[in-house]
Formats: structure tokens, C-alpha cells, sequence
């Protein structure tokens, strides 16, 4: 409001500036002979000044004045300014059209370049707002500078995790969650957090330890919606399609009606269950899956990696298979073969096309490789 | 409020293009009515940009960091005396207090010039106005100060160290002062070329702009000088660096200004070369403006880098003094030149003079742009500094200040040479004894700063001199004198005291030089350091933490015999935004000396390397022209019309190199 209110008066000053003098009544300008002359004149009255004050002797002003006089026979001759010759016409003309350019140029060039809606931000102002009008850059700032000089306060740290996270600041995000569960204590809430911070950082990968955060969590609040949703996820990602499904169909068995996570439960479970019915080659078996539980670590590597491998060959042999290249390049990314991946993911695009490609390299982008086209 | 100020930017800029053109519409077609458009628009103008910077310093005062330029400059940490400066510390801000001189004169003729004839004063401000618009235009699109950034962040990258500093307050104001006060005298010269003709009292009325130009740039360039001297932390007052040079151009052309419009003004004659020179010393701060803001030249100063802004500025460079040359071309013919006057005479002294200043002006200017000319051209980065100029510069300026003390004695139109020097003897002899003195009991070997310090004396009882005899010493009695010389015109005092002032400048430029003594020493506190009969005792170093940086302070105990004399501080700091170190010297003034203490490097073995200098009769360089600069001032004073009366004494000029 300030800026319009100034910028209007000014405006208005601008224009009766140039306004004014064109409101006189028209006239000419006398001629420049006749300053000449007046100067000429106000020299010998100086002459006769520095001969009262004793700096001109008699002759040498007589010799001033001589030359002086002479100057003013010099004027005769002098064109001057020519004849007064204003022309109403022109300069109603010029003068209107002086007037309009000048809010007309203003607001145009401001129009360009200016921000009228964005106040000043006087830092002083900024610090000591309402916190409930500030950005949340501000409201950051302001976290970060209390926590540089409180950095045992778990509270503050508990505050401003999820706040990162939102910013996209995963890395600072997974700090802020660990100080906060070291000096606080672990919550369900805070695990989960960590685990989404986590999987944040690997471009959307639900890692090993993002899934032990989770599982943390579950441990500590078993009913715990976002870290059973995510460890769905988890064994989607790891082609663990069945699992996955059952995870999800428990979790929602269990959410109440007006949870948040119905949603994105359902479109799960109908996706997984797409994935089920449409893999052309079947994946893990319930009962794989039970005996890849029941192994141990290293066996059920084993087992993936055979697996991976039968795909691989697979894809290999009859490659125009657009869910068997997601699934390899997907698990290769899990398996932290990322070459592997890589080089998947060549072969996969360059047999696919269309719809199918496109879905492949979609996928590609969001675990982090990069699609070459 | 920073985008009431934008506005009042643009604002400026609409007003300044009505008063470039209507004006001039005016006085081509002889109507009063579009000229009287020109007065109140340049002083609506000078009020926009005048509220346009105080939005940019309230900006810089709270720290609003929505505007990009605040961001880059300031810091919420810096003091707040640096937060006002740093608004100009910066390409864009510069460039706006540059507009706001500008119009700040613009609105002064306006004010000041009612007894102007209406056309003349109708084309001065329109040619103000042109460059109001040039400018304006530059900074709205390509430097423009207001450009916001949001979201803001929390905090800015800080201010250069080097320019956290007391003279960023005062030396950019002071020298823009008076780079942009000559182009009221620009803008008088083309003003007149436009019309066709030279009002008899043209001089009269530039005299004011260009003295008080002049006086500005003195002191701008005095105040960088010093500046760079205590800063820097060597102790050299003068680099030759080509960002001086930008600035010390303006100075040399604009004396030889100053001089030939007393010429102009007083005996109607040297017209055309008087308008060509102001043409010229405008051209000439423009040129400055280039060198520094296009960031062609890589130094302290030069903060920007943009080609943009290069080519913009080199764009307002052609357009003004290819313009105002041609103009200068095409009309000077048209223009009725002065009187006559033989080559002995006032008149030919000061054409003397400015021979000597514009040769000094152009072996300056090929100093200064040769080095860039061979990079554009060949590639090669050759630099031209000190030997250079005191090859060229230096020869050139000696036979000029021993003529000094004869001009202002010598007669309008035809002067007498010998009686001149008759009236001077008695000086001449002082300096002689002075020449003397400092063989037989300073230094015997240096003839050099014998016969420089002999010079010195002979310019300083030179402008005594010619005191005196105005003042009628020694024919009458000293209180015939004394009533006399109080009743002399200010601007008689104004001569003296400029004349007197550069003697002073001198006397310091030679002692520094030929007497400095220099001490280096790896010290560790207790160590004695003994310098020019005096002796340093290092206390050692304790670090302090200042608002924006941490120091690191050396204490030194100075003595003199038995007598003990205080300490000294010397520091080195590290300003923590930005990681930068700087020099903090030690500065203890000594009657006109000083002794200059700088810390350099620490060793392995916990000593630190102490440079200490012996610099004699240094602060009589920024003395002398702080007396220019009073002596500006007291000319200014002066409002009189001047009459130059001839003298009527007719001698046959005796053949002198005058010419």
C-alpha cells in the first residue's frame, strides 16, 4: 500500500513539474545580446569598484574600460537570439506530449524491471516477526542460528528434522534426526523419520538402513502406518512383490477409515497386484520368499543373485519385456551393482520402444541412474 | 521502500529524457515557455534519485537482504558506519550516487543560474539531461541496485575488507564531485557550440563549476591517495596505478582549465580552446568512469566484470565526446575568437602553462591506456608503471613549477619578463640557500633532492611573493600593506594559496623520496628496531576479536633517547565472511613525519617480520592539497565579475622560450 500511495504522489510531482512552466503565459526569450550587454555593464561598474579600492591605478582602468566599451560596439554586430517566434501550436503539442511520456515511460519501464508486491525485508523485521508469518527459509534461519548456539537442545533439532526434509535437505534432515534421537531418545515418530530421510538421500531407494530405522520404529509402536508402508516398499523395491502385497493388505486392514495413508495403501496394493498378475515371468514364490526368510544372510543373497541371474538370462533371450527390465534394472540398483544396473538399462532401451522405454527410463531416473538418449 | 525508490529511479529517468529534449525544442524555436520546462524538471529529477539513494542506504542500514546488491555487499555483522558506505562501496551503488551528483548539479544551475540567458541556460540543462539519461538508462538495465532476490536470505557476503574503511565515506563521494562537476562545464561548452555563439560572460559563469569541480577532485584524489597509503601496507601514496590515472586526467586537463578560463574570462580570449578543453576534461572523467566501471582494468577498484556493462559505458563514451567533438568541429569556426596579447604576458603565461598541462594530460593518457591497447591488439599484458611516468611525466612538470611564481606576476596583454624576475630575487635566492643548506647539512650526495627541495621553496616564496606585492611591499609602509592586502579580491588569496599548496605537495613529494629510511627486522618481543633516531621496542602480539573480523595486534614502545614516546599498534586482521586479510599499519605522526609500522609475516621460530618506515615531510603531500583545495574554496567565495585591466607600459618584448 506504502509503495503505491508513494509511487502515485510521485508521479503526480513528476508531472506538475513539467506541467507547470507550460501553464505560463506563452512568451518569447529576449535576445542573448542584451545579457551581453548588461554584463558589459556590470564589468565597468566592477572597474570602478577596483579603482575606489586601489587595486586599478587611473590609466589601467582607463585602458579596462576602453576594452570594455569596445566589446559593447562588438555587440552591434552581434546576431543575437533571432526573433521571438514561439508557435502556440508546437509547443501544445510538445508540451502534452512531455507531459504524458513522462508517467506513461515511468510506469512502462517500472512495469518491466519493478517488484510492487514484494515489501522490504528489513532483517531486524524478519527476526523478530510472528513466526507464523515468516517463510519457512526465515523460520530455518532463525532455528539454525538458536541451534548453532544450543546444540544440546533435542527439541529444537526434533523440530527443525522434518522441516529439512521438507526443503529437500535430506542429508541435514538425517543429522537433525540422529541428534534428536540421541539427546531425546528414540520414537517411533523420529525412527520413521530417519528412514524417510534416508531413503530421501538414495533418490527414493528404501535401504538397508532406512528399513532398520522402520523396523525400529514398528518395534517401538507396532501399529506404525508410515513405517509399515515403507517397508512395503522396501520389498516391492526388492521384487518381493508378494511380500510387498501382504504388508500392504495388512496395513490396510488395520488403518482407520479416515487415515491419511488409505490412500496411498490402496493405489499400492492395486499397483503390486497389477505387477503380480502381469509379470511375464513369475517372481519370488510365497514360499521363496518364506525360504529366503528362513536363510540366512548369505544364502538369501545367494538366492536373489540367482534369481537376478535367470532374469538377466531371461531378458536376454526374448528381451521385448517391459516389466522384466524394470524389475532387473530395480534390483540390480537394490543390490548396489549400479553398473550392472547401468549397463541393463542400455540393453533394456535399446530393445524396448515407445510406452514401454519411456516407463523404463522413468523408473532409471528416479533410482538415480542416468538415461542417455 | 526499495521499490518506492525503483520507482523514483525510473521515475528520474522519464523526467530527465522530457529534460533532455523539451528544452532544447525550446531554444531552437525561441519559445519560453518549453525552456522554463528544463528547471523544474532537473531539480524533480535531483529529488527522485536523491529519494531513489536513500531508499538504497535504508536498505543497506536494515539489512534487507530481499535486494540482491545488499546481499552481495553487506553483512548484518559489519558496523553500521560500513553498511551506510557500502551502499556506494559497490559497482551499482557507485553508479547510482555517480546519477545523483549529477543531478545534484543539474538542479543547482537550475537553482542558481536565473541570471543566465533563458536559451543558454535551456541547453545546459538539456545537455545535463542527456547524460542524466544515459546514465539513468545504464543502471536501469544493467547495473540496476533495486533488483530483488527472493526468497532473501539471512544473511550477505560481506563488504570487501579493503574497503571497510573510513575513506570509502569520503573519497567516492568527493571524487565523483568532481568528475561529474565538470560536466556542468561540459555542458556549458556544448551549449554554447549549439547556439552558435559564446556569451560575453560564458567564463564568468563555468568559473564557479569548475572551480568547485576541481577543488572536489583534489580532494577526491588527495583522500584516495592517503587512503591507499595506510591501507595498503607499504606506505606509497601514488601508483600510478591506471585507476589514479582515471582520475588524476580529469585533474591535469581541468587545471589547464581553470587557468584558461581565467584567460577567457577575464580578457575574452582563448575561447575556443577553452570550450574544446572543458569538451575535453569531461571526456576525460568519462573515460575514468570507463576504465573503472567497465572492469576493463583488473585493481582494487574494479569491481565489476560484466562485458555488458563494458560496452554499454564504451557506447556513452562515443556518443558524448565523439558527439560533443564533432559539434566542436562543425562550429567551432562559426565562433568569434578572443583578443590578442603578446607572448610575454599573463595571457602567455598561462597558455604556457596549459601546453605544459595537456602534454603532462596525453603522456598520462598513453601511459595509462598503451598497456591496454598492446592486450587488445597483440595479446600481450605489458604494464607501464613508475619508471615510465617519472620519465615522461616528471621532465614536463619541473620547467612548469619553476615557471609558476612568474605567472601571477606578469601583466594582462603584455608583461615585462625582467621585472618580473627582478621582483622575484629574493625568492629565488631563499630557494638557492635552501639548495645549499640541504647539501651541506642533510645529504651531500643527493643533488636531486637538493635542487627538488630548492624548487619546492621557490614555488611556495613565489606565491608569497606575489602577496606581497599586490599588497604594495615593500613601497609602502606595513600597515599601508597589511590594510591593502585585506582589501584584496579573495580570489588574489585563492591563487596564492593553490600556488603555495602544490609547493607544499612538493616539498612532501621530495622529502619522502629522497630522505625515507626503511627497517626490516624478524622480531621477537623485547627486540629493539632503530630507525631515524628513533627506537621501537616490540611488546608483542594479542588477538582481538572486532565485530566482523579477528586481529592480530603488534605493540611496539616507541622512544626517542631516554624519552618515552607511547606505543604503536600495528594489525593484521581476517575478516571471517569473506576469509580476506588486510593490513592494519601503525601510524605515528611526528611533527610533518610519520613513522609507518607494518607487520608482515610470522617465522617458524614465534618471531614475526616487522617493516618499519622513516617517512619525512609525507603528510605536507595530502597538506598541500588540502591547502588547494581551501584555496578553491576561497575562489569560489569570490563572485565578482573579473575585468583583466591591461597594462599600458610598452616594452619590446625580449625573445623568451614561450612558445
Amino acid at each position: 500500500m506504502f509503495f503505491w500511495v508513494s509511487a502515485i504522489l510521485l508521479t503526480i510531482g513528476a508531472v506538475l513539474a513539467v506541467l507547470a512552466p507550460l501553464t505560463r503565459k506563452p512568451g518569447s526569450a529576449e535576445p542573448a545580446a542584451s545579457h551581453d550587454l548588461e554584463v558589459y555593464r556590470d564589468q565597468l561598474a566592477e572597474v570602478e569598484r577596483e579603482v575606489e579600492r586601489g587595486t586599478l591605478d587611473s590609466t589601467e582602468a582607463d585602458q579596462a574600460r576602453i576594452e570594455i566599451q569596445r566589446r559593447i560596439l562588438g555587440l552591434a554586430g552581434d546576431p543575437g537570439a533571432g526573433p521571438a517566434g514561439g508557435k502556440g501550436g508546437f509547443a501544445r503539442m510538445a508540451g502534452a506530449a512531455a507531459v504524458l511520456s513522462v508517467p506513461l515511460v515511468a510506469w512502462g519501464v517500472y512495469g518491466m524491471l519493478g517488484s510492487p508486491d514484494v515489501p522490504s525485508q528489513p532483517l531486524q523485521a524478519r527476526l523478530e516477526a510472528d513466526p507464523a508469518d515468516a517463510t519457512v527459509d526465515e523460520l530455518v534461519a532463525r532455528a539454525e542460528a538458536h541451534l548453532a548456539t544450543n546444540p544440546e537442545d533435542g527439541r529444537g533439532w526434533d523440530v527443525i528434522a522434518p522441516v529439512y526434509l521438507r526443503l529437500g535437505r535430506a542429508e541435514d534432515s538425517v543429522r537433525a534426526y540422529a541428534t534428536a534421537n540421541r539427546l531425546l531418545g528414540p520414537s517411533a515418530t523420529r525412527e520413521s523419520g530417519l528412514g524417510e530421510a534416508l531413503a530421501t538421500t538414495t533418490g527414493g531407494v528404501v535401504g538397508e538402513e532406512a528399513v532398520a530405522a522402520f523396523e525400529r520404529a514398528v518395534a517401538l509402536e507396532p501399529g506404525h502406518a508410515k513405517s509399515l508402508f515403507y517397508l512395503a516398499t522396501a520389498d516391492a523395491q526388492r521384487n518381493l512383490l508378494d511380500s510387498a502385497e501382504r504388508r500392504w493388505a495388512a496395513l490396510l486392514g488395520q488403518l482407520p477409515a479416515d487415515s491419511a495413508w488409505r490412500m496411498p495403501t490402496e493405489r499400492a496394493l492395486t499397483e503390486v497386484r497389477a505387477e503380480i498378475a502381469k509379470a511375464a515371468v513369475p517372481g519370488p514364490t510365497a514360499e521363496d520368499v518364506d525360504a529366503a526368510a528362513a536363510m540366512s544372510e548369505a544364502d538369501r543373497g545367494a538366492m536373489i543373485e540367482g534369481m537376478v541371474a535367470q532374469l538377466d538370462a531371461k531378458l536376454r533371450e526374448n528381451p521385448n519385456d517391459g516389466p522384466g527390465w524394470r524389475r532387473l534394472v530395480r534390483s540390480y540398483v537394490v543390490m548396489g551393482r549400479r553398473d550392472d544396473a547401468q549397463e541393463a538399462l542400455k540393453r533394456g532401451l535399446a530393445a524396448l520402444d515407445g510406452g514401454e522405454a519411456d516407463e523404463l527410463a522413468n523408473l532409471a531416473v528416479s533410482l538415480g541412474l542416468s538415461v542417455e538418449q | 521502500m526499495v521499490e518506492t525508490g525503483h520507482f523514483a529511479l525510473v521515475l528520474a529517468l522519464a523526467l530527465s529524457m522530457v529534460q533532455a529534449i523539451v528544452p532544447i525544442a525550446g531554444s531552437h524555436r525561441n519559445d519560453a515557455r518549453l525552456m522554463a520546462v528544463g528547471g523544474p524538471a532537473a531539480v524533480t529529477a535531483f529529488a527522485l534519485v536523491a529519494v531513489s539513494f536513500a531508499a538504497l542506504v535504508v536498505a543497506y542500514a536494515q539489512s534487507d537482504f530481499s535486494v540482491l546488491n545488499v546481499v552481495e555487499n553487506s553483512h548484518s555483522q559489519k558496523p553500521f558506519i560500513y553498511k551506510l558506505t557500502g551502499a556506494w562501496g559497490n559497482h551499482e551503488g557507485s553508479m547510482l550516487l555517480w546519477v545523483l551528483i549529477l543531478t545534484f548539479f543539474g538542479a543547482l544551475v537550475a537553482a542558481f543560474g536565473r541570471n543566465l540567458p533563458p536559451t543558454l541556460k535551456a541547453n545546459v540543462i538539456a545537455v545535463q539531461g542527456m547524460i542524466g539519461v544515459a546514465f539513468l538508462l545504464f543502471i536501469v538495465l544493467t547495473s540496476n541496485p533495486f533488483t530483488r532476490l527472493l526468497p532473501a536470505p539471512m544473511e550477505g557476503q560481506d563488504l570487501n575488507p579493503v574497503l571497510q574503511d573510513i575513506g570509502l565515506a569520503i573519497h567516492p563521494p568527493l571524487l565523483y564531485l568532481g568528475y561529474v562537476g565538470f560536466s556542468v562545464c561540459f555542458a556549458f561548452a556544448v551549449a554554447a557550440l549549439i547556439e552558435g555563439r559564446i556569451d560575453a560572460a560564458w567564463a564568468r559563469w563555468v568559473r564557479p563549476w569548475t572551480l568547485a569541480a576541481w577543488m572536489f577532485l583534489t580532494g577526491g584524489i588527495a583522500m584516495g591517495s592517503y587512503w591507499a597509503y595506510y591501507e595498503l601496507g607499504w606506505g606509497g601514496y601514488w601508483f600510478w596505478d591506471p585507476v589514479e590515472n582515471a582520475s588524476f586526467m580529469p585533474w591535469l586537463a581541468g587545471t589547464a582549465l581553470l587557468h584558461s578560463a581565467i584567460v577567457m574570462e577575464k580578457r575574452s580570449a582563448l575561447k575556443i580552446w577553452t570550450l574544446l578543453l572543458a569538451i575535453l576534461t569531461f571526456s576525460l572523467s568519462l573515460l575514468g568512469t570507463f576504465l573503472v566501471r567497465s572492469g576493463v582494468l583488473t585493481s582494487v577498484h574494479a569491481f565489476a566484470t560484466d562485458p555488458t556493462r563494458g560496452v554499454f559505458i564504451l557506447g556513452i563514451l562515443v556518443i558524448f565526446i565523439g558527439g560533443s567533438l564533432t559539434l566542436f568541429a562543425l562550429r567551432a569556426q562559426s565562433l568569434t575568437a578572443g583578443g590578442l596579447f603578446q607572448p610575454i604576458s599573463r595571457e602567455g603565461a598561462l597558455v604556457l602553462n596549459n601546453l605544459f598541462l595537456t602534454t603532462a594530460t596525453a603522456t598520462v593518457f598513453v601511459g595509462t591506456l598503451y598497456p591496454l591497447f598492446v592486450e587488445a591488439v597483440f595479446g600481450d599484458k605489458i604494464s607501464v608503471g613508475a619508471p615510465f611516468f617519472n620519465l615522461t611525466f616528471g621532465p614536463l612538470m619541473l620547467p612548469l613549477l619553476a615557471i609558476v611564481p612568474f605567472g601571477p606576476l606578469l601583466a594582462w596583454k603584455r608583461g615585462d619578463l625582467a621585472g618580473a624576475g627582478q621582483r622575484l630575487l629574493a625568492a629565488f635566492g631563499a630557494a638557492l640557500l635552501t639548495v645549499l643548506a640541504v647539501l651541506l647539512f642533510v645529504d651531500s650526495a643527493s643533488v636531486l633532492a637538493a635542487l627538488g627541495t630548492g624548487l619546492a621553496v621557490w614555488v611556495m616564496l613565489g606565491a608569497v611573493t606575489d602577496l606581497a606585492l599586490k599588497a604594495g611591499w615593500p613601497r609602502v609602509s606595513a600597515a599601508v600593506g597589511v590594510r591593502r592586502l585585506a582589501g584584496l579580491p579573495r580570489s588574489v588569496f585563492g591563487t596564492a594559496l593553490a600556488h603555495f599548496g602544490l609547493g607544499v605537495t612538493l616539498l612532501g613529494i621530495v622529502g619522502v623520496g629522497a630522505f625515507e629510511q626503511e627497517a626490516i627486522h624478524s622480531s621477537k618481543p623485547g627486540d629493539r628496531i632503530e630507525i631515524a633516531g628513533y627506537a621501537l621496542t616490540f611488546q608483542g602480539i594479542n588477538q582481538v576479536a572486532g565485530p566482523n573480523y579477528v586481529e592480530d595486534q603488534g605493540h611496539f614502545a616507541l622512544s626517542r633517547g631516554d624519552a618515552a614516546l607511547g606505543t604503536i599498534m600495528s594489525s593484521k586482521r581476517l575478516y571471517t565472511a569473506r576469509g580476506m586479510p588486510t593490513t592494519e599499519a601503525g601510524i605515528r605522526t611526528l611533527g610533518v613525519s610519520q613513522l609507518y609500522v607494518s607487520l608482515g609475516d610470522p617465522g617458524e621460530d614465534g618471531s614475526i617480520v616487522v617493516r618499519v618506515w622513516w617517512k619525512p615531510l609525507v603528510t605536507l603531500i595530502w597538506g598541500g592539497a588540502l591547502a588547494m583545495m581551501i584555496a578553491g574554496a576561497i575562489s569560489l567565495s569570490d563572485r565578482r565579475l573579473r575585468v583583466g585591466a591591461p597594462s599600458k607600459r610598452w616594452k619590446q618584448p625580449t625573445v623568451v622560450a614561450a612558445e
